[in-house]
C-alpha cells in the first residue's frame, strides 16, 4: 500500500507564505490611526519604587499612562502568580515592568518614558542562589526563596557510595542563556466588532494568555480573544506573558488599536532565560565499572520569578542520572528565587543542564578505572528490561547500545 | 522631511520621508513591504537584508536619505503572486523554512551568492550567508536549499513535479 505522507517529504503548510514574505508576524500589522505603546522597565535588580507620571502625562501626544493602579488583579504567572503586570512598591529584577505609555507615535512614547519620574530606593540584591537558600537570607517573595524542591530516592545511595570502589565528587555549573528567537515580541490590541478584547501576538500558549488576561482584567474569559500570528521562533521564551496584558488593558480602556514592538534589547529584558544550575554530584562505581550510586544536589537559579521552574527542576531531577542504570539514587533539586533575570522554559526544560554533569562524571570514572569512555557507557546504559532511576521498567525499544556502537564503529 | 526618488522591485517611487528614518522604515512603514524583517536593529542578524544596487545590505544600517536614486530589491520583488522564483522553490523543497523570520533575508543572501556564481561550493555558501542568523534550522537545510537552487540555475537539477 502506498501512503500519502508517511515515508515522503512534505512541504510545510506555511512555507509558501514565508518564502514570499507574506507571512504576518505581529509587527507586520499596520492599522490606520493606531496608537503605540511602550513599557517603562526597572533599571535596578532590587529596589523600592515611587512613581510620578504627571509630567509625562501632560506631554502632547500622550494618550494614557498605565500603572499598577489600573490593573484589577495585578498578578500573573501560570504556575505561580508571582509576577506583577506593573510593579507597585518593589522591583525585583532589571527589566521589571513599571508603566505602559500609550501615545500617538513611538517617538512620543520614548519621550514620555524619559519624563516618568521613578524614585528608586536601592536594596542589596540577592544574586547567589546558594546564599538565597540560607535561612537568614533576604527573601524575594514570601518567607523562603526555595520555591520548589523535588526529591528522588531509590535504594540507599549514601551507604552504596560508602561501599563503592571509587566515588567521583564534583561540582558543575551552567550559565543562564537567552533563547534569542529572531522575531522580537510584538503585538496589537483592539476591541473587535462584538466589543471583545483581541490581542494579536506570537505566543506558545494562546489558551494560557487568554486566562491570564481574563484574570488580570477581571473579565469573563469569553470576552478575550488571542489571535496567534506566525511565531518567529520561541524555544520556550514565549511561554510567559510579556505584552499581552498591557495591550489588552490599553485596548479595553481606550477603545483604540494599540501596537507595541519590542527592540532586541527590550526582548532580552522581557522574557525568561534558561535556568543557570549548580550541580553537586557524587557518583560511585564498582571495580568492574558498573555504577553503584548517584547522589546529586541540583540548584536552579530561577531569578526573580518562578515561571516554569517546577517543571524545569523536576525534569532536571528526573534526568539526573542520564541514560544509565543506577541501583541507588538520591537526588534533590531546588528552584531558588534571586534578583537575577527570571528563568523559565527553554529547549529541554532542565534535561539539558544535567547532561553536563552526569556525562563528565562518566568520563572521570572511566579515566580512574583506566577504561575507555565508550566501554564504561556500554556497561551502564539502559537496555530493554532495565529499571530507570524513577522506577520505570523499560520493556521495549531502547536502542542506546545500537546508537553508541554505530557512532563509535 | 526630505524628498527622495527610489526604485523598489521595479516600481519608481517619489517619497517624502523624515530624515531620521532608515531604509527599513521606508520599506516597511511607508511602502508596507513587511517581508523586510527587523531582528536586531544593529546589523547583526541579517533579517532586514535587501539588495541595494546589486549588493546585499542590512536595511537597518542605511539611512533613507542615502538611497536617493537607488534600486532596491526586497523579497516581495522575487515572485509574482504564487509564481515563485527558483530560490524560493528550493527553500520549500529542501525544508529550509521553519519559523520563517530569517527566510526573506536568507533568500536574498542566496540570490546575492547565486547572481555572482551559479555553482558555489558549500564553503562559499556558508560565507555568503554568514551575515544572516537563523535560530531554528541549524543552517544545514538552508545550505542544501542554496545548493539545490544552484542546481536549478545551472541545469543539473530540475524542479520537482
Amino acid at each position: 500500500m502506498e501512503l500519502k505522507h508517511i515515508g515522503n517529504s512534505i512541504d510545510r503548510i506555511d512555507s509558501l507564505a514565508k518564502v514570499t514574505g507574506k507571512a504576518m508576524y505581529p509587527q507586520d500589522y499596520y492599522v490606520d490611526n493606531m496608537l503605540y505603546g511602550k513599557t517603562l522597565r526597572s533599571i535596578y535588580p532590587f529596589a523600592k519604587i515611587n512613581i510620578d507620571t504627571r509630567e509625562a502625562q501632560n506631554l502632547p501626544g500622550v494618550i494614557r499612562i498605565f500603572t499598577h493602579n489600573d490593573v484589577p488583579n495585578n498578578a500573573h504567572g501560570v504556575l505561580h502568580k508571582d509576577q506583577l503586570v506593573f510593579c507597585k512598591d518593589i522591583v525585583r529584577r532589571i527589566g521589571d515592568p513599571i508603566a505602559f505609555v500609550v501615545a500617538e507615535t513611538e517617538k512620543i512614547c520614548e519621550e514620555a518614558i524619559e519624563k516618568i519620574k521613578v524614585q528608586y530606593e536601592i536594596m542589596k540584591p540577592v544574586l547567589d542562589p546558594i546564599e538565597a537558600m540560607k535561612e537568614d537570607s533576604i527573601k524575594i517573595h514570601g518567607d523562603s526563596n526555595i520555591v520548589y524542591h523535588f526529591k528522588l530516592r531509590k535504594g540507599d545511595a549514601l551507604r552504596a557510595l560508602e561501599e563503592s570502589y571509587f566515588v567521583a565528587t564534583n561540582t558543575y555549573k551552567t550559565h543562564s542563556i537567552d533563547h534569542a528567537f529572531l522575531q522580537p515580541e510584538a503585538g496589537i490590541g483592539y476591541l473587535d466588532e462584538n466589543g471583545n478584547i483581541a490581542v494579536i501576538v506570537a505566543t506558545q500558549y494562546p489558551h494560557y494568555d487568554r486566562e491570564e488576561i481574563a484574570y488580570c482584567l477581571n473579565l469573563p474569559i469569553e470576552n478575550i480573544r488571542i489571535i496567534n500570528s506566525n511565531v518567529g521562533g520561541a524555544f520556550g521564551g514565549r511561554e510567559d506573558i510579556t505584552l499581552q496584558v498591557h495591550l489588552a488593558l490599553a485596548a479595553k480602556t481606550l477603545n483604540r488599536v494599540i501596537k507595541c514592538v519590542y527592540s532586541r534589547e527590550e526582548s532580552f529584558l522581557a522574557h525568561s532565560k534558561r535556568h543557570a544550575m549548580i550541580m553537586n554530584y557524587s557518583t560511585g562505581v564498582d571495580k568492574e565499572g558498573y555504577l553503584t550510586a548517584v547522589k546529586a544536589e541540583i540548584i536552579g537559579d530561577t531569578g526573580a520569578y518562578a515561571s516554569w521552574a517546577d517543571n524545569v527542576l523536576r525534569k532536571a531531577g528526573v534526568h539526573a542520572t542520564g541514560p544509565y542504570i543506577v541501583p541507588n539514587v538520591m537526588v534533590d533539586s531546588y528552584a531558588v528565587y534571586t534578583n537575577n533575570p527570571y528563568a523559565g522554559a527553554m529547549r529541554g526544560f532542565g534535561a539539558t543542564q544535567v547532561a553536563v554533569a552526569y556525562e563528565q562524571q562518566m568520563d572521570i570514572l572511566a579515566r580512574e578505572l583506566k577504561m575507555s569512555p565508550v566501554e564504561i557507557r556500554l556497561k551502564n546504559i539502559l537496555k530493554v528490561g532495565s529499571i530507570t532511576s524513577t522506577g520505570q521498567l523499560l520493556n521495549n525499544s531502547v536502542p542506546l547500545e545500537n546508537c553508541l556502537r554505530s557512532v563509535t564503529e | 522631511m526630505i524628498n527622495l526618488k527610489i526604485n523598489v522591485n521595479n516600481t519608481d517611487y517619489e517619497i517624502e520621508i523624515d530624515e531620521e528614518k532608515r531604509l527599513i522604515d521606508l520599506l516597511r512603514d511607508e511602502l508596507r513591504l513587511t517581508g523586510v524583517k527587523e531582528g536586531c536593529s544593529e546589523g547583526e542578524c541579517g533579517a532586514c537584508s535587501v539588495i541595494l544596487d546589486g549588493k546585499l545590505v542590512n536595511s537597518c544600517l542605511i539611512m533613507a536619505f542615502q538611497v536617493n536614486d537607488s534600486k532596491v530589491v526586497t523579497i516581495e520583488g522575487l515572485s509574482e503572486g504564487d509564481n515563485i522564483n527558483y530560490i524560493q522553490k528550493a527553500f520549500i523543497e529542501a525544508g529550509a523554512v521553519q519559523c520563517g523570520y530569517c527566510t526573506p533575508g536568507m533568500i536574498l543572501a542566496a540570490k546575492a551568492i547565486l547572481d555572482k556564481n551559479p555553482n558555489p561550493s558549500r564553503e562559499e555558501i556558508r560565507m555568503g550567508i554568514s551575515g544572516n542568523l537563523c535560530r531554528c534550522t541549524g543552517y544545514e537545510k538552508i545550505v542544501e536549499a542554496i545548493e539545490l537552487a544552484g542546481g536549478y540555475l545551472n541545469g543539473t537539477k530540475t524542479y520537482r513535479e
